[in-house]
């Protein structure tokens, strides 16, 4: 991933409007798919952490649901805004 | 506290909340000592407790309270009931012997249960009592209450009803009383018609029948018996026969001889009781039809011959006339009451009398005639006399009258006629000075006329001389003119060579700046110039208008960035190469990982798949062409399209730059060829 976007920061560079260039679309959809991904599985975790805290007893599997909550809504997510671009693209066509 | 409140809840679970809020009175907080004692014996360790604080408590709710003595109460075994509850502390001593207590409170107990039965059921009967009393005070108050509690509350409407009775006849007492009293009156007292009232055949005493009774009705009946009695009386003997001979005498002048009441009198008898009639017309006829007396019968006068009417010669005048008719009225009256023997002398004399008066009036009236003609006559001299006098003196004044205005009028007129010979006179003085101005008026404009002509005429002949001179000079003008276009003509050829060579020097210049640069630069100021030396060109400038803006602005990319831009894009198409239609994450990632294995084309490869399509546009782009390249890359679709949107961008740009200057440089070649 690092190898395409360091030719897409060039060209913004180079232009005075921060578009992302064509050839970027996927590359930037992806990479705010893994953010989300990210941010929404600890999410999930630290709230199954709380509630094996406070209600199952330090039990492990809490933790792992959360996980896996925050986990499938960021795949739900990403999954929805593909499709969405896809949409639009056969909109334009 | 909080254990206090939770005992008497426990203890007073099923009293009602009001008995609770009770619970501060002094009577019912002993009471419930007295239970919380038995409560509290059961429990061994409360008493502790309470007994250290109860004291408190007491204090709380009733500091006037004796303070109970502790160590006598505890021997009595025998618990009196009012003493029982004055005691909180109690069950202090109880700790001391705790079997004792039980055996007593079972007596108090009992009394305990059936005095708070009683209490209850007072105190229910108080509260229903009261509620009802409330009701019914509140229903007279409120309509819909009203209503609510007659119709749901048992015994609510009569109480009600029975209140509203007593508030209306303390409002109204004497029309109750009326109401009342009056149906009883009218049950007892009737009217009572007594026996002796009305028609009976006492008819004198009617009246004394009637002054008895009180009724409105009797008092009309005995009125009419009165009324008939008295008629009876009166008209009985001679009614009939005055009718009769008013009948008789109707050819006569007939008068109102008997007065009026009477008449009446006689009609209303006639009228109403028949019966009256009867007898009395029986009485007339017979005194109608005379006999002579019998034996036994005293010796009567036969009856005289009847007495003439008086006829007077002279009966014109009104009072004569009533006089004899009133005399004839007596006469006639005693004609048929038979006693014309007894009055005749009377009657004579009254005859003669009644003549004389006539003639005496009739003496009066003819005197009085005579001195009114005599008047009269007097009065019609005096008022010709006057007459005569007023005509003579109106005319002499009319005479007068009329020589005043004739002399008026003639002064006048003579006015009248020198007033409009003055003013006939200033008019003609007017017009003859009005002619004399228009006369100077004409003469002014004939010699401004005689003027402007004259210098008409020097005009006329300065122009004719000019108009030759300036012939010439115009025939000079032209020539020059003509010199000027042929030297013009030969500039134009010159500035036209120059324009093209400046063309052609300028689209190289664009050309070169184009394929000089490394990297893309903006090349304005070539194409400004280009179309200033163009000057307005249509060719030139739909060349110029043809280009994409942001082309001139920022420059074009050059073939190597291009190839190497496209190598990017290939790379990303290929990742997005296998999607499907409508593509999520899964795809995504399976297309991102299966393009990684696929197998590289290589040259002009056949097909319409991603994959060749790249090839081709590749083997295109190395062999410089570009258009092609461009038509390629345009049959992509999807997301593959999308991706390589910036790039076709780019080289669509290059090559409307590319075609707009192959079109200048042609038009100027163009005007080259056409210069020559």
């Amino acid at each position: 991933m690092a190898d395409t976007t360091t030719p897409a920061t060039t060209v913004t560079t180079t232009r005075p409007v921060s578009r992302p260039v064509s050839e970027a679309l996927l590359n930037e959809k992806w990479d705010r798919c893994f953010s989300n991904l990210i941010i929404k599985s600890s999410l999930g975790l630290g709230f199954g952490v709380v509630f094996s805290v406070l209600l199952f007893k330090r039990r492990a599997w809490p933790a792992f649901v959360g996980v896996g909550f925050g986990a499938g809504r960021a795949y739900e997510e990403c999954n929805s805004s593909l499709k969405q671009a896809a949409k639009e693209i056969r909109k334009q066509a | 506290m909080l254990r206090t409140s939770i005992r008497s809840v426990r203890a007073l679970g099923s009293r009602p909340a009001a008995a609770v809020a009770g619970r501060q009175w002094q009577a019912s907080a002993a009471r419930r000592a007295a239970v919380f004692g038995q409560r509290f014996y059961a429990d061994d360790k409360k008493p502790l407790v309470d007994e250290a604080k109860l004291p408190a408590a007491e204090t709380l709710t009733a500091p006037t309270t004796p303070p109970p003595p502790p160590p006598q109460t505890t021997p009595a075994a025998t618990i009196t009931p009012e003493q029982a509850p004055l005691t909180p502390p109690a069950p202090g001593p109880a700790v001391v012997p705790p079997p004792p207590p039980p055996a007593p409170p079972v007596l108090p107990k009992k009394k305990g249960f059936f005095r708070r039965l009683r209490n209850l059921l007072l105190k229910l009967v108080l509260l229903g009592v009261l509620g009802f009393g409330g009701g019914v005070w509140y229903s007279r108050i409120n309509d819909n209450f009203h209503d609510f509690f007659t119709s749901y509350v048992p015994y609510g409407e009569e109480a009600v009803l029975y209140l509203e009775e007593l508030d209306f006849r303390k409002r109204f007492p004497n029309v109750a009383n009326r109401v009342t009293g009056r149906r009883a009156d009218t049950a007892s007292e009737q009217v009572n018609i007594p026996a002796q009232s009305g028609a009976s055949w006492r008819v004198a005493d009617g009246d004394h029948a009637g002054r008895q009774s009180s009724g409105v009705a009797q008092k009309v009946v005995a009125a009419k018996d009165a009324v008939k009695e008295t008629v009876k009386d009166i008209v009985k003997p001679e009614p009939a026969a005055v009718t009769k001979a008013k009948k008789e005498t109707a050819a006569l002048p007939k008068v109102e001889a008997t007065d009026a009441a009477l008449e009446k009198k006689v009609k209303d008898a006639e009228e109403k009781k028949e019966v009256a009639v009867i007898p009395a017309a029986a009485t007339s006829s017979k005194a109608k039809d005379f006999r002579a007396p019998d034996v036994n019968e005293p010796s009567v006068w036969p009856p005289a011959s009847p007495i003439d009417p008086l006829s007077v010669p002279h009966a014109d005048d009104a009072i004569v006339q009533q006089l004899v008719h009133m005399l004839n009225d007596i006469i006639t009256v005693i004609n048929y009451d038979g006693t014309a023997d007894k009055y005749s002398q009377t009657i004579w004399k009254a005859k003669d009398e009644v003549s004389k008066v006539g003639e005496r009036i009739l003496s009066i009236k003819s005197a009085a005639e005579e001195e009114a003609a005599k008047q009269v006559k007097a009065r019609i001299d005096s008022f010709d006399k006057h007459a005569n006098d007023l005509v003579s003196r109106l005319e002499a004044i009319m005479l007068a009258q009329e020589q005043q205005w004739r002399q008026e009028f003639e002064a006048e007129v003579e006015r009248l006629k020198h007033n409009y010979d003055e003013k006939i006179k200033l008019i003609q003085e007017r017009e003859q000075k009005l002619s004399e101005q228009k006369l100077q008026n004409k003469l002014l404009e004939q010699a401004v006329e005689l003027q402007r002509q004259f210098s008409r005429d020097i005009k006329k002949h300065v122009e004719e001389e000019r108009d030759g001179r300036l012939g010439r000079i115009e025939s000079l003008s032209k020539a020059v003119s003509e010199l000027e276009k042929l030297t013009t003509g030969l500039n134009e050829v010159v500035d036209t060579n120059l324009r093209t060579q400046q063309l052609h020097v300028a689209v190289e210049a664009v050309r070169a700046s184009l394929e000089d640069a490394h990297h893309p630069r903006p090349f304005i100021k070539e194409l400004v110039a280009l179309k200033e030396i163009a000057a307005d060109d249509p060719v030139v400038d739909a060349a110029i208008a043809s280009i994409h803006p942001s082309a001139y602005q920022r420059g074009i990319s050059t073939s190597a960035e291009l190839i190497d831009r496209f190598r990017r894009v290939a790379a990303e198409v290929r990742k997005a190469s296998l999607l499907p239609e409508d593509a999520g994450v899964a795809s995504h990632a399976s297309s991102y990982l299966l393009s990684k294995v696929m197998f590289k084309k290589q040259g002009l490869a056949a097909g319409d798949d991603v994959e060749s399509i790249l090839t081709r546009t590749q083997t295109f782009l190395e062999e410089g062409d570009l258009d092609n390249a461009a038509r390629e890359m345009n049959t992509l679709g999807g997301w593959a399209k999308t991706l390589s949107r910036d790039w076709l961008g780019e080289v669509r740009k290059v090559l409307e730059v590319q075609q707009a200057l192959d079109v200048i440089t042609t038009e100027a070649r163009l005007q080259s060829l056409k210069v020559e």
